[in-house]
């Protein structure tokens, strides 16, 4: 059975975006329903081509993760008030980033069985 | 029904499972795909992607040398 799974990264620092893209990944392979939502001091890691630039020593290689997220239909959320809080504007931000506001946010994930925040 | 094959030596986890999702889409039911990986945790996150998608494992050999080889019928 597949679930729903929603993970908050809290971060912009490989220690966040590790965890939170290999077990997004892991779950969508898994055909699960897949929901990330990145709160403002995650935000710098959606702009476009940053989250390619994450390395770390004995880790998979990032950009396949995250092409692996979105090839099979994971979301990447950002939160609207990230936008203002760390001066980003839409169009500097990966293509097929979701800007979106708590309450739709709680409201997307209301019936999701599996919640992780790193 | 058809065999593909995918080699993801040197792939750490969870890559290889996202590489057998990826091909998973190009193949129809009845056909086997066979796995070539050296990541450690292969032979149990195969079993677990298998169970999880309905599929089944003929068989994840170890081949020595830290590779394995798996058969997943669709």
């Amino acid at each position: 059975m597949s679930k729903k799974v929603a993970i908050v990264c809290n971060g912009a620092e490989p220690k966040n975006l590790y965890p939170t893209f290999v077990l997004a990944s892991s779950a969508v392979a898994s055909g699960d329903e897949v929901i990330l939502f990145f709160t403002p001091g995650a935000a710098p890691a959606l702009k476009k081509g940053e989250l390619e630039k994450i390395k770390s020593k004995g880790m998979p290689d990032m950009k396949e993760l995250v092409e692996g997220v979105e090839n099979l239909g994971g979301r990447l959320l950002l939160c609207e008030l990230a936008l203002e809080a760390k001066d980003l504007k839409k169009e500097e931000l990966r293509d097929g980033v979701e800007i979106v506001g708590a309450t739709s946010f709680m409201a997307d994930i209301n019936d999701a069985q599996i919640t992780f925040s790193f | 029904m058809a065999t593909h094959t995918l080699d993801t030596l040197g792939l750490k986890c969870p890559q290889p499972i996202l590489k057998v999702a990826a091909k998973a889409k190009e193949l129809q039911p009845g056909d086997i795909l066979e796995v070539i990986a050296d990541c450690h945790s292969f032979p149990k996150d195969i079993e677990a992607w298998c169970s999880r998608t309905g599929k089944t494992l003929l068989v994840c050999a170890d081949e020595g040398g830290g590779k394995y080889k798996a058969q997943i019928q669709f």
